[in-house]
């Protein structure tokens, strides 16, 4: 039995320790670049996106003020942040370790690389490098494009990806698509991530239970994984093809905690019966006053 | 209450010498002037004080996010308690046929509307931004509390009002003629509010009736009116306020303030008036009766209420209970308890105890106790809110009241005396009318 508790504790003890190592980044993401050049817009729309995504964790930049978490989350404008690469950044974002999560879901490539922009906008001996653009190669071809199709029958969704290649558009073949539900919270990934056959097409198979609106419409979401070939490619179309859920809002029925319009009945009446009858006497004895004052009057004549 | 009156009094001439005994000390006089300059002055030094707090806002009170409730909500409680005196004298006493209620229910009433008309004011000096009150009949939610506090607050504040006024009337036409003596102004005054009464039959009539409604609606409304400022606390889950009990042991606490309040105007109004024959020393024992049966009953409620969760000792009560016995609060919980209640139960026993000034004495501890008592039941649940307090500034952690907040608080004080002070210096403080009808009716002379 001790043996088992010490095994237990040493088990915690080298996973403790494992996650305060140095995160690692495959060399390859590490070197990646970012395809636009960093602006005062991407800044912006960068400082947007982290005031809704990483300053419950990361604070504000340069205040020093993150939450309390083990371990701790650095400050964006501290040198522990700044000293990653522009690639290792994005991995680190896109991929997440506990505590920090996983954003590949539900920012885009674009977004993330955005968000990049304004952590480095506190970095003043920042000089930014941008990738060199692999079109032209050949080999992937530009305005890479994705149309989705339902097929009923087997309940799946096919994808096709076309670019233009040479002046004429072909279908794109081997590369690697991956298909999403949009959730509340980010993007729910549906199937495996698949490489289009040689017409360019891909299928998932899309499953039954999926709880769609009341008519059963959800959102699929569709991109293409080789961002460095195509740039950020995605495409959405809404479809009715989940279950059709109805979730009544909360605040549907009448209830105490309601806004007054939806007051319990019983409660409506009880106050209002209780004020008119209480106000109805007290409005009689005014004029019962009034009776007095012309009884007076005619005493008077 | 008879459903006729004789008027044959108007004709017997004890009314003269009832009505000069009354009428002697109204009006204008030097001691009033100094009285009134005295509370003036004062009371402008608290508006300063709550023009400061207009302007910063309530960051100049102790009040943070955990103790949001302090000195001005304890206030409020107080004020709504010892305004419901004026139910349980003139319309419960006074509806059973107790005939020595007469000469003080004024005095009852009067407390009655001053306090109630304040306690809306004290409420007003809470609120952080005042000049969103119109927010609260324009969204407020019938569902809540708070919303039937304002709605009862103000019809109980009418009613009692009503119930100054109309015994009042036929006394304004008696004195009309009798107070030479007195401003212009004053006189014209009574002639408005007199509502050009005749001491008719079929005025009466109306009168009595108009009377008999009022006396009976205020019952309902003096119970809602208590009931509903203890659900303010007691609809919640905190340890001190989740209590079934809350609505009987805040009405009872209600009649132990407000009968001493009535003790300490009766008083003065005594000494002060020389009406030493219309406020005899059987209406202070009766009042000292009065007070130890409210007393007895509102112990019996505090025993209740402390001493089931103390017995229990669920977890949070348990901290409850602790700070108030034996901790932080312990001194100021005994005091109020053996000075308030207890010591004051067991003098009032006695016959000796229930003269004039002892009663004084002991009415004004009671009704200062009284005050400190709601400041019990309000500040210290606030104290250990169900999470722990943490990574908040120190000065959250704890509630004291600030000199401003002292201030305002003793404004909203001075503004009831002032009210009271204007209706018993300026209009007939005993009711001449029931006196002299009473007098005629069995040619008594008042028992001393």
């Amino acid at each position: 039995m001790i043996k088992r508790y010490l095994s237990l504790l040493i088990i915690v003890l080298i996973s403790l320790h494992l996650s305060a190592q140095e995160w690692v980044v495959p060399a390859e993401n590490g070197a990646r670049l970012s395809p636009f050049a960093f602006s005062d817009s991407t800044r912006k729309a960068g400082a947007e996106l982290y005031n809704t995504n990483c300053k419950s964790c990361h604070g504000d930049p340069g205040k020093n003020n993150v939450i309390k978490l083990v371990p701790p989350p650095p400050d964006p404008a501290s040198a522990k942040m700044q000293s990653n690469p522009d690639g290792a950044l994005h991995f680190k974002i896109a991929e997440g370790k506990t505590p920090m999560p996983s954003f590949k879901n539900i920012l885009s490539s674009v977004n993330i690389w955005q968000i990049i922009s304004y952590i480095r906008s506190f970095n003043d001996k920042y000089v930014q490098k941008t990738q060199t653009k692999p079109g032209g190669s050949g080999a992937a071809g530009e305005n890479a494009k994705i149309k989705i199709a339902w097929l009923k029958e087997t309940h799946q969704v096919q994808t096709f990806i076309s670019a233009t290649k040479e002046k004429v558009i072909q279908p794109v073949a081997g590369t690697e698509v991956k298909l999403f539900v949009k959730r509340y919270f980010g993007n729910l990934p549906i199937d495996e991530a698949r490489n289009t056959d040689a017409e360019g097409k891909a299928l998932f198979s899309f499953p039954k239970d999926l709880p769609g609106d009341s008519a059963g419409f959800v959102q699929l979401i569709v991109k293409l994984s080789d961002e460095a070939a195509f740039g950020e490619v995605k495409a959405d179309t809404t479809l009715a093809i989940a279950l059709p859920t109805y979730r009544p809002p909360l605040n549907e029925k009448r209830a105490m905690w309601n806004v007054v319009q939806k007051a319990p009945i019983w409660l409506l009446l009880a106050y209002t019966f209780s004020v008119l009858a209480a106000w109805g006497f007290i409005i009689y004895v005014f004029l019962q006053i009034r009776v007095i004052y012309r009884a007076g009057i005619r005493k008077d004549q | 209450m008879a459903s006729e009156v004789n008027t044959d009094f108007l004709h017997n001439k004890k009314l003269d010498s009832i009505a000069a005994d009354i009428l002697r000390p109204v009006g204008i006089t030097q001691g009033f002037v100094v009285w009134m300059g005295f509370l003036g002055v004062s009371l402008l030094g608290c508006i300063y004080a709550y023009y400061i707090q207009f302007d910063k806002g309530l960051i100049v009170t102790g009040l943070r996010d955990y103790i949001s409730w302090g000195m001005y909500i304890a206030n409020f409680v107080f004020f709504v308690a010892t305004s419901l005196v004026g139910m349980l004298i003139s319309s419960i006493l006074g509806l059973i046929g107790f005939k020595w209620v007469k000469p003080i229910a004024r005095i009852a009433e009067i407390i009655a509307v001053a306090f109630a008309a304040i306690a809306g004011l004290v409420i007003v000096s809470d609120m952080g931004r005042p000049e969103r009150l119109p927010y609260v009949f324009m969204y407020g939610r019938i569902q809540s509390p708070i919303i039937w506090d304002v709605t009862v607050v103000t019809t109980y504040m009418v009613i009692s009002a009503l119930l100054y006024f109309l015994p009042l009337i036929p006394d304004l036409a008696i004195s009309k003629g009798r107070i030479g003596h007195t401003p212009k102004w004053l006189q014209s005054t009574y002639e408005i509010l007199s509502v050009n009464w005749q001491h008719t039959p079929q005025q009466y009539k109306i009168l009595l009736k108009a009377m008999r409604i009022l006396l009976i609606l205020i019952i309902p409304t003096a119970f809602a009116i208590h009931t509903v400022t203890s659900w303010l606390f007691a609809v919640t889950l905190r340890p001190g306020w989740d209590s079934t009990i809350f609505g009987p042991y805040f009405l009872t606490g209600a009649f132990v303030a407000g009968s001493a309040a009535v003790v300490i105007v009766m008083y003065f109004v005594r000494t002060n008036y020389k009406l030493e024959k219309y406020l005899t020393h059987h209406h202070f024992d009766m009042m000292g009766k009065l007070l130890v049966l409210v007393s007895i009953i509102y112990l019996y409620f505090n025993i209740n209420e402390y001493l089931l969760p103390a017995f229990k000792m669920k977890t949070a009560e348990a901290v409850h209970i602790h700070d108030l016995f034996v901790g932080e609060y312990a001194f100021m919980f005994w005091c109020v308890q053996l000075l308030g209640l207890i010591i004051p139960i067991i003098l009032l026993l006695f016959k000796v105890f229930r003269k004039p000034f002892s009663m004084l004495v002991i009415s004004i501890f009671v009704l200062v106790a009284a005050w400190f008592k709601r400041y019990l039941i309000v500040v210290p649940t606030q104290d250990h809110p169900f999470l722990p307090k943490q990574f908040v500034p120190d000065a959250w952690m704890v509630y004291h009241p600030t000199v401003i907040e002292t201030a305002i608080t003793v404004g909203t004080l001075l503004l009831v005396i002032i009210i009271i002070t204007i209706l018993v210096k300026l209009f007939p403080v005993i009711p001449i009318w029931e006196m002299a009808e009473e007098q005629t009716g069995n040619d008594e002379s008042p028992q001393d």
